[in-house]
C-alpha cells in the first residue's frame, strides 16, 4: 500500500480536523449564548449589569473568557490550515466558483430534483474564509477589550463588564466595527455549521436543501437579533424590553 | 523533435477493451512483459457500454433452474443459425461459469439472488417469482432473447462498465504497461510471422515501432463503417481487423454477418433497450400506424430482433418513415405505459430520452431506427485464438472471428466471449511467447516505420480540391445502411460494391484541410479511412456472394437458409494492390448439433444433403488448406459429442 | 421543436501544445441549431465542415464512458449528453481544468485516473487466490447494490474539475478518488481492514482535504451521492482513529 503518511500522522490529522471542526462548533454555540447575554441590553442597563455581575460573581465569566480565547486561537490556527496560502490560488478558486455558477438555467435539471444552484457552496466557502480573516482581526481586538474589562479596572471604576463602559465604547465610534464583526461572525458560524453537518453526514437524514434552509434561517434570525442589540448599544433605539424590569429610562 | 522510436516487449496487445485486457492479464501473470495499446484510456473502451449482461450457465435462480453448459451450447449454436464453430462454442460454454465467478472475485458487484418474492415485468404483465433461501447471495440471472433459461448474469444496469473497471484495476495491479491514446497503424510482419506493430501516439503524432514476440488484436467492432447508424462508440473503426487485412495473408471470417438492433435512438444511434417492447411499447410509422400488427399478427412488436428490424427498414425504404431533418425514422410509442411505469421500470430509457432527445417518453414518442449493433465477423483465428496464416498473431473479442456466434450473436454472449476468450487465448499467447524467440532485426521495424511515415507524408502533401475525407466517410455509411443493411439483395449489393470501390478510389485523392503538427485529428481519421472502406467492401462482397439467408444475413432474393451450399464460413483476404477482396470458404467446423429449426424464425431451410460424418471428415484438411495454424490440442479434443442430447429432448426447442 | 431555428455561436478554447507557434486563445464558430442537437453533433460538425484541426474527445457519445467532460459555459459537464436546446445562444467551451491539456478541448483524464487508482490501490486485495472450481462466494444483494452505486463513477473528471481543492492541490485524491476509496472499503471481498484504510483516508490528501465545497456532488453527471460518501469516510476514520 502506498503510505501517504505514517499511522501516527493519520491519527494526528484526524485530531486536527476534529479540533478545527469542534472548536468552530463550540464557538458557534458560544456565540448564540453570547448574543443572548449581550442582548440583555434590550431590557436596559440594569438587566445587562445584573447579568454580567452575576456571571462574574459566580466566576463563570472569567474562565469562559479564557476558554473562549483559547478556542478562538485553536480554531484560527487549525481552520486556517485549509486556507490557500497564495493570493493567486485564492483568485483561482473564486474564478472557478463563479464559472460554475454561470451556467444559469442551462444546467439540465437532474431527475426533476429542485435546481440547487451549484456554485453556492463554493462561494460560501470562499466567503467563509474571507469572513474568518475579518474575524481574526476584529475578534482579537474585541477579545482584548473584553479581557481588559473582565480582569483589569482599565475602563470604569471596577473590574468587570459594565453597561456604561459598553455603551460608551459602542457610541464612541466602535459601532461600525461591531456591525462588521456581527455580520461576519453570523455568516461564518451558520455556514460553518451547515458545512460541518454535511461533512459528517447529516445529509443522509435531512435533504441538503433543508439543511441549507436551516442555515439561512439561523443566519437571519441571529443577525436581526444582533442588529437590534447593536442599535440599542449605539443608542439609536430605546431598550424595547425595558418594560420587563419595570424600568422606564 | 524526436518523431520515431523503438520499443520491445514480450507481448503486444492492441486494444484495451475487455478482451484485450483479460488476455494481457493472462500473459502478465505468467511473468511476461506486456504492452497494451488503446485509442482511449482502457476504461473508455466500448465494452463499458454493455448494460444487459453476460451469459454463464450457473442456474442459480428459479427461472434458471437446471441450467447447464449443454443448454447454453444448444442456445448458442441455434442462435448462430449453425454458423458457429461448435467446438469453440463448447469451450466457451464450459468456461463461462469460471469466467463469471472470477469476475466476482475481482470485485464486480453482480446482482445477487434475493430470497423470497421478487417482482418482475414480463411482456406487459407483472409477475412475482419466489427465490429459494438456499440460493441467497449467489449470482442472479435475467432473461435474454434466445435462451431457454434465465442465464444472463448482470450488475444492475451497468454490467460492461462494472466488468471493465474490475479488469482494468487488475491490469493496473499487475503493473501492465498501457499506452493509451495510441493507435496501431500497421503490423510488422515478414514471411508469415508477426513481430509487433507500428503505433502512433494520439497525443503527439509520434510513431513507435513496437517489436513483440506475440501480438494480439482485440480492437472490438467496426460499427463506424455504418457511420451514425450504429450503436457502437465513435472509436469503433475496426482498424484492428483492417491492419490484419492489410497483411494480405490473414483472412477475415464471415464479414457479412452484421447484427442490427431494431431500436437505436434517432439520430444519435444510442441503444434503447428491448425492454421497452417487452413491456408493451408500440412501433409506429409516419402515419402513426402500428405496422407490426399487420406484418406479424402473431408476435407483433415482440418478434425477434432481426425480424422486427427488417419490417422497420421496409417501412423506411417504402417512404413510411417520419422526417426529422436527419433522415427518416420511425416512432417507438411508450406513452400508454404511463409515467409511473416508465420511471420505475424503464428509468434508463427515460434518462436517455431526456439527455439525448430532450423528450419525456411519457409525453412524446421516441424517434428510433434499426441500427448496426454487433459484428460477428472478424479476424479468423483457430481455437487458440491464433490468426490464420500468420504465426505470432492472435485475436480475441469482437475483433476476432473465433467463431462462437456464427451468423447471429445472442445477447449476453459477447461480454462472456471477451472474458472467456481473454482467458483461453491469453494462455496460448503466453505459451507461444515463452516458446518462441523474439528474433528480428530493427531493419524490419524501420521498413514498416518508413512505410507509415510515407503514408502520412503523402496525405499531408496532397493539395488541390479533392474530396474531404468526411464526405467519403458519410457516403460509405449511407451505402452501407441502405444497401448492405438489414435487407439485402443481389442488385443492391452489386451497386454497393461498385460505389464503395469509388469511395476507395476517392480516398486516394482526398485532401486534408488540417495539416498542423501533433496528432491532427483529421489526419488520424484519414489514416483509418482506407481500411474502413476495405472492410465495407468485404462485407458487401461477402453478402453478395452468399446466396442464402442465415441469421442476421438476410437476402430477399434467397430467403432460405441453405445448408447444402452454404454451411460454410466466408474467408476474405485482401491481396496487395487490388480493389476487392479474394473470397474463399471453409467448413464451419466440426458439427455436433445437426442443423435444424432454431425454435424461432423461419421453420424452413435447405437440407445439408449429406451425413454429419461426411461433413466432419473433411473439416480439418479444408481448414488447414485455408491457413489454419495447428492449435495446441488437436481439433475436436474439446467437443463433448452428443452432450446436448441430454437437454434437447427435455423440451424440444427453446421457449 | 419546430420553432424557428437559432444560429448558435460556439466559442471554443484553442491551443495545440504540439505547435511551437501556437498561443492559447478562443475561436468562434457559427452553426444552425437542429432538433436533438447535442454538443457531440455540434463539435463533430465543426470538425467535419469548418475546422478539421479541432481536437476533442468522444467515445461512447452516450454518457457512459466519461471521455467528453468539458467546461460548458463554465460548468463541467458531459458534452455528449448536453442538448444545445438547454443552452443559451452563445456557448463557451473550455477544456476541464486540473487535467493536463492534450489540445483544444481534449484533456488527459486517463492518466490522472490511472494515477488515482494507483494511489488508492483501487483493486480488490484478495483474501485468498481464486478457486476456479468453487461456487462463487455469497454476498447480499443489498451489499452488492451499495458497491454498485459507488462503482458507477465513469471517471469523467467533472467533479475533479469543479473542486476547488483538487484545482489547487495536486496530491488531493479528489472527489472521484475519495469515492473510489469508499467503494473498496465497503467491499467485503477486499482484505484491507479499517486500520489499513485509516492511513490512506485520514489526511489532507484523503478525506480531510475536502472542505465541503460540494460542487463535485452538484456536477456529477452520474448523480453519485458524493457527499454521503465523504461522510461515510469521515465516520469510518473516526471509528478507526479512536478504537
Ligand atoms: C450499446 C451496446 C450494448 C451492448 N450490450 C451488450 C450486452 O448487454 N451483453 C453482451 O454480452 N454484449 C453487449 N454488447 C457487445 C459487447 O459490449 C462488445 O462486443 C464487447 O464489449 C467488445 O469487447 P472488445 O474487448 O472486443 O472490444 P472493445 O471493448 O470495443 O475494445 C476495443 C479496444 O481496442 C482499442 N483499439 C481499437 N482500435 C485500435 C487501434 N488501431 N490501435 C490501438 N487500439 C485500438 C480501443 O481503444 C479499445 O480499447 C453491447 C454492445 C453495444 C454497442
Ligand atoms: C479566528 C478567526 C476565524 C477564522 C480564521 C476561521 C476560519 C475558518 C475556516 C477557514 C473554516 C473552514 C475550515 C474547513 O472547511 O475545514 C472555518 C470553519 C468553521 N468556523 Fe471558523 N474561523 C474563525 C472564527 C470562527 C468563529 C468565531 C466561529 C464561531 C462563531 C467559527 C465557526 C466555524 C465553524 C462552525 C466552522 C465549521 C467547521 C468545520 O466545517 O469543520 N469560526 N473557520
Ligand atoms: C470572550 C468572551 C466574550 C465576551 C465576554 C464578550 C462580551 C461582549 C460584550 C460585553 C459586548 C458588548 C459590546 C462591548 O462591550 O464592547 C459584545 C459585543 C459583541 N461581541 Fe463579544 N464577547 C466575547 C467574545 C466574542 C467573540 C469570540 C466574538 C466573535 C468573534 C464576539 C463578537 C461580538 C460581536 C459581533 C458583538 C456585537 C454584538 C451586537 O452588537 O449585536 N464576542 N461582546
Ligand atoms: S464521481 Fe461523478 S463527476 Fe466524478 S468522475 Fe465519477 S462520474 Fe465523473
Ligand atoms: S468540491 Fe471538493 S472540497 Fe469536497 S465537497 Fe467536493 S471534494
Ligand atoms: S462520449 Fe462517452 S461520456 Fe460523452
Amino acid at each position: 500500500m502506498v503510505k501517504q503518511s505514517e499511522p501516527p500522522q493519520a491519527r494526528q490529522q484526524l485530531v486536527y480536523e476534529l479540533v478545527s471542526g469542534l472548536s468552530g462548533i463550540a464557538l458557534a454555540i458560544f456565540m448564540w449564548g453570547h448574543m443572548i447575554l449581550v442582548g440583555s441590553i434590550l431590557t436596559g442597563e440594569r438587566g445587562f449589569n445584573w447579568l454580567a455581575g452575576t456571571l462574574e460573581d459566580l466566576y463563570i465569566a472569567q474562565p469562559t473568557v479564557i476558554g473562549v480565547i483559547a478556542l478562538f486561537l485553536a480554531h484560527a490556527v487549525f481552520a486556517s490550515r485549509k486556507i490557500p496560502a497564495q493570493l493567486r490560488e485564492r483568485r483561482q478558486l473564486r474564478d472557478l466558483a463563479k464559472g460554475l455558477g454561470q451556467s444559469g438555467k442551462g444546467w439540465p435539471n437532474v431527475a426533476g430534483a429542485p435546481a440547487f444552484s451549484p456554485h453556492v457552496e463554493s462561494m460560501l466557502w470562499i466567503w467563509q474564509v474571507r469572513t474568518g480573516m475579518v474575524i481574526v482581526v476584529l475578534g482579537s481586538f474585541h477579545l482584548v477589550l473584553m479581557g481588559l474589562d473582565v480582569f483589569t479596572p482599565l475602563f470604569g471604576e471596577r473590574i468587570g463588564i459594565e453597561a456604561a463602559t459598553t455603551l460608551e465604547r459602542v457610541r464612541g465610534g466602535l459601532w461600525p466595527l461591531y456591525a462588521i464583526l456581527l455580520l461576519c461572525v453570523e455568516f461564518h458560524a451558520s455556514v460553518g455549521l451547515y458545512r460541518f453537518a454535511i461533512k459528517w453526514g447529516a445529509g443522509a437524514r435531512l435533504k441538503r436543501s433543508v439543511l441549507h434552509r436551516i442555515e439561512q434561517l439561523l443566519f437571519w434570525a441571529i443577525l436581526v437579533f444582533g442588529v437590534i442589540t447593536l442599535a440599542v448599544l449605539a443608542g439609536w433605539l430605546e431598550p424595547p424590553l425595558a418594560f420587563l424590569l419595570g424600568d422606564n429610562t | 523533435m524526436k518523431s520515431r522510436s523503438l520499443h520491445t516487449t514480450d507481448v503486444l496487445v492492441i486494444g484495451g477493451g475487455l478482451a484485450g485486457e483479460r488476455c494481457a492479464m493472462e500473459a502478465a501473470a505468467e511473468g511476461l512483459e506486456v504492452t497494451i495499446l488503446s485509442l482511449v484510456p482502457p476504461r473508455r473502451s466500448h465494452s463499458c457500454a454493455a448494460q444487459g449482461g453476460m451469459q454463464a450457465a450457473l442456474g442459480n435462480c428459479v427461472k434458471g433452474e437446471g441450467d447447464n453448459p449443454d443448454w447454453h451450447f444448444l442456445d448458442t449454436v441455434r442462435g448462430s443459425d449453425w454458423g458457429a464453430d461448435q467446438e469453440v462454442a463448447r469451450m466457451f460454454v464450459d468456461e463461462a461459469p469460471r469466467a463469471v465467478r472470477e469476475l466476482a472475485h475481482f470485485g464486480v458487484p453482480w446482482t445477487r439472488v434475493r430470497p423470497g418474492n421478487n417482482d418482475y415485468f414480463v411482456k406487459g404483465e407483472p409477475v412475482v417469482i419466489r427465490e429459494a433461501e438456499e440460493n441467497a447471495g449467489l449470482l442472479m440471472h435475467r432473461d435474454f432473447g434466445g435462451t431457454a433459461k434465465w442465464r444472463t448474469c448482470y450488475a444492475s444496469a451497468g454490467t460492461g462498465h462494472a466488468i471493465l473497471y474490475a479488469i482494468d484495476s487488475e491490469v493496473i495491479r499487475l503493473g501492465i504497461d498501457v499506452w493509451d491514446r495510441c493507435e496501431a497503424l500497421a503490423l510488422i510482419h515478414e514471411n508469415g510471422r508477426c513481430w509487433g506493430a507500428i503505433a502512433r501516439s494520439l497525443r503527439t503524432g509520434e510513431l513507435t515501432a513496437v517489436l513483440a514476440n506475440a501480438t494480439v488484436i482485440a480492437t472490438g467492432g467496426y460499427g463506424r463503417i455504418y457511420g451514425k447508424y450504429t450503436t457502437n462508440a465513435t472509436i469503433n473503426y475496426g482498424s484492428g481487423a483492417a491492419i490484419a487485412f492489410e497483411t494480405g495473408v490473414v483472412p477475415l471470417g464471415n464479414m457479412e454477418a452484421v447484427q442490427f438492433h431494431p431500436t437505436g435512438l434517432w439520430p444519435s444511434g444510442i441503444l434503447v433497450t428491448e425492454g421497452c417492447r417487452g413491456d408493451g411499447g408500440h412501433l409506429l410509422n409516419r402515419e402513426l400506424e402500428r405496422f407490426m400488427v399487420q406484418r406479424e399478427p402473431e408476435k407483433q412488436e415482440l418478434a425477434s430482433r432481426d425480424v422486427v428490424s427488417r419490417h422497420m427498414m421496409d417501412q423506411i425504404q417504402n417512404g413510411n418513415g417520419a422526417e426529422s431533418g436527419y433522415g427518416p425514422h420511425l416512432w417507438l410509442d411508450l406513452r400508454h405505459l404511463g409515467a409511473e411505469h416508465l420511471h420505475q421500470k424503464l428509468r434508463e430509457v427515460v434518462d436517455i430520452c431526456r439527455d439525448f432527445a430532450g423528450i419525456d417518453p411519457a409525453q412524446s414518442m421516441i424517434p428510433v431506427r434499426p441500427t448496426q449493433h454487433y459484428s460477428m465477423g472478424g479476424i479468423r483465428v483457430n481455437k487458440d485464438g491464433q490468426a490464420y496464416g500468420m504465426a505470432g498473431l492472435f485475436a480475441a473479442g469482437e475483433a476476432a472471428c473465433w467463431d462462437m456466434h456464427g451468423f447471429n450473436r445472442l445477447g449476453g454472449n459477447s461480454l462472456a466471449e471477451t472474458i472467456v476468450a481473454g482467458r483461453l487465448v491469453g494462455r496460448s499467447v503466453a505459451a507461444f511467447a515463452r516458446r518462441e524467440k523474439l528474433d528480428t532485426g530493427t531493419a524490419l521495424a524501420r521498413r514498416f516505420l518508413d512505410a507509415c511515415e510515407a503514408d502520412i507524408a503523402a496525405w499531408l502533401a496532397r493539395t488541390g480540391d479533392g474530396p474531404r475525407i468526411y464526405a467519403i466517410q458519410s457516403r460509405m455509411a449511407e451505402i452501407m445502411i441502405n444497401k448492405v443493411g438489414i435487407f439485402r439483395n443481389g442488385p443492391d449489393l452489386e451497386q454497393a460494391v461498385s460505389e464503395l470501390q469509388d469511395c476507395l478510389h476517392d480516398c486516394g485523392h482526398a485532401v486534408l484541410h488540417s495539416k498542423g503538427p501533433g496528432m491532427n485529428p483529421e489526419l488520424s481519421d484519414a489514416l483509418r479511412l482506407q481500411g474502413m472502406i476495405r472492410l465495407a467492401i468485404t462485407i458487401a462482397s461477402g453478402a453478395l456472394a452468399r446466396t442464402e439467408s442465415r441469421g442476421a444475413h438476410f437476402r430477399r432474393d434467397f430467403p432460405l437458409r441453405d445448408d447444402r451450399h452454404w454451411l460454410k464460413r466466408t474467408l476474405a483476404r485482401w491481396p496487395a494492390d487490388t480493389t476487392s477482396p479474394r473470397l474463399s470458404y471453409e467448413p464451419v467446423g466440426l458439427i455436433d448439433l445437426p442443423p435444424g429449426h432454431r425454435g424461432y424464425g423461419k421453420a424452413e431451410w435447405i437440407e445439408l444433403g449429406k451425413s454429419l460424418e461426411e461433413y466432419n471428415q473433411s473439416v480439418g484438411t479444408l481448414q488447414d488448406a485455408e491457413g489454419r495454424l495447428a492449435s495446441e490440442e488437436p481439433q475436436g479434443s474439446r467437443m463433448s459429442w452428443g452432450a446436448w442430447k441430454s437437454v434437447a429432448t427435455t423440451t424440444g426447442t427453446s421457449k | 421543436m419546430n420553432a424557428k431555428t437559432r444560429r448558435l455561436t460556439v466559442e471554443i478554447f484553442r491551443f495545440n501544445p504540439q505547435d511551437p507557434d501556437a498561443t492559447p486563445g478562443t475561436e468562434c464558430y457559427e452553426i444552425d441549431e437542429s432538433p436533438y442537437m447535442t454538443l457531440y453533433i455540434v463539435l463533430t460538425r465543426i470538425r467535419e465542415e469548418m475546422d478539421a484541426s479541432l481536437q476533442f474527445d468522444f467515445s461512447c457519445r452516450s454518457a457512459i464512458c466519461g471521455s467528453c467532460g468539458m467546461l460548458v459555459n463554465g460548468r463541467p459537464m458531459l458534452a455528449c449528453r448536453t442538448l444545445t436546446a438547454s443552452l443559451p445562444q452563445h456557448i463557451r467551451l473550455y477544456p476541464l481544468p486540473v487535467f493536463e491539456l492534450v489540445g483544444d478541448l481534449s484533456v488527459d483524464t486517463g492518466r490522472w485516473f490511472r494515477n488515482m487508482v494507483q494511489q488508492v490501490e483501487g483493486w480488490i486485495h484478495e483474501r485468498a487466490p481464486f478457486d476456479p472450481d468453487a461456487q462463487e462466494e455469497r454476498m447480499s444483494d443489498d451489499e452488492s447494490l451499495a458497491i454498485y452505486e459507488s462503482d458507477r463513477c465513469i471517471e469523467c473528471g467533472c467533479c475533479v474539475a469543479s473542486c476547488g481543492v483538487a484545482n489547487l492541490k495536486p496530491g488531493f485524491a479528489g472527489p472521484a478518488g475519495l469515492n473510489r476509496m469508499a467503494r473498496f472499503m465497503m467491499d467485503p471481498r477486499d482484505a484491507r481492514d479499517d486500520e489499513a484504510w485509516f492511513d490512506v483516508v485520514s489526511n489532507e490528501d484523503g478525506v480531510f482535504g475536502c472542505i465541503g465545497m460540494m460542487a463535485c456532488h452538484d456536477v456529477c453527471p452520474k448523480e453519485l451521492p458524493l457527499l454521503e460518501v465523504y461522510a461515510y469516510l469521515r465516520r469510518k476514520t473516526l471509528a478507526a482513529g479512536f478504537r
